[in-house]
């Protein structure tokens, strides 16, 4: 069975992808994310194998080991206000992008956006700078 | 291979969504954005030079290979990391991530070949002319394409 530490969980979905037993579970509902490593016999490895921060061991079976179970608030996008990640995801990735990097033209930072927002973002920008003649003067006045 | 956009052309028809939609299983690369009401935008990944995808990613399955942000789906296991990291929100992960691969394996990308307002092309060209020499070629050939 998997033993979790949850110091090192970010909350991703790749060890409930992976099994190929669907002996985690994975939920998003009302703003949290909750996983639950159900108790298995398997000695199947893949979801300690396929763990981006090497949360997960495999320990032998224990009957009287509870269940490990994680819940993770999902950080509210800074525009719409949709619950769209776990916090230790969004600090990873603000660990990988190099610091000059995580703001976008308009000051935000952008990792702080859901990805819905910032592709609208991003489309509001390439409009008004790519439109052209009285439909572009209209775009940049409405900035 | 670069796709350029020219946004002056674009008709907000969804050609492009459709036609990367139907070459790659269902899931689209592209979507048409329509900005306050006066303009419509195709956006999709910029296979970015630095990717911060590719940064993100644990797995090795997303990662550059010349010019090209690629993907390697056997090693893709769905965390979901490359689409919070994309500042353009131009990958997703459903079950596995997918994002525009620039139709690797084709002649030419399925949404240049498919917009009918000429607002994609592969060489940047201002596309009326790269129409004219189309059609130059096409008559040359025999063949009305």
């Amino acid at each position: 069975m998997i033993k979790v530490d949850p110091n090192l969980c970010i909350g991703c979905r790749s060890c409930s992808n992976v099994c190929p037993s669907q002996n985690i579970l994975r939920s998003d509902s009302e703003g949290i994310r909750r996983i639950l490593w159900k108790r298995c016999r398997e000695e199947c490895d893949l979801c300690v194998e396929f763990c981006p921060a090497k949360a997960l061991t495999l320990v032998p079976f224990d009957e009287s080991v509870s269940e490990p179970q994680l819940s993770f608030d999902l950080v509210s996008c800074r525009i719409c206000g949709s619950r769209y990640a776990p916090e230790p995801m969004l600090s990873r990735i603000e660990a990988a992008v190099p610091p000059d990097s995580q703001r976008d033209p308009e000051g935000r930072e952008w990792i702080r956006v859901c990805p819905a927002c910032r592709l609208r973002a991003e489309a509001q920008r390439a409009a008004r700078e790519g439109v052209s003649g009285r439909r572009g003067e209209a775009l940049r006045r409405g900035k | 291979m670069t796709v350029y956009v020219d946004i002056n052309r674009c008709i907000g028809c969804r050609s492009c969504e459709v036609a990367c939609q139907r070459v790659h299983g269902g899931s689209g690369h592209v979507r048409v954005s329509f900005v306050e009401g006066l303009a419509s935008v195709p956006i999709f990944c910029h296979h970015c030079e630095e990717a911060f995808c590719a940064a993100a990613c644990f797995s090795g399955a997303l990662h550059k290979e010349g010019d090209r942000t690629a993907f390697d789906v056997d090693k893709c296991t769905g965390c979901g990391l490359c689409a919070l990291a994309c500042p353009f929100g131009v990958v997703w992960t459903e079950k596995i991530a997918h994002k525009c691969d620039l139709c690797w394996g084709r002649t030419e990308p399925a949404c240049v070949a498919t917009c009918p307002a000429n607002a994609l092309s592969t060489d940047g060209e201002p596309p009326s002319r790269q129409s004219q020499v189309r059609a130059g070629r096409a008559g040359a050939s025999g063949c009305l394409r």
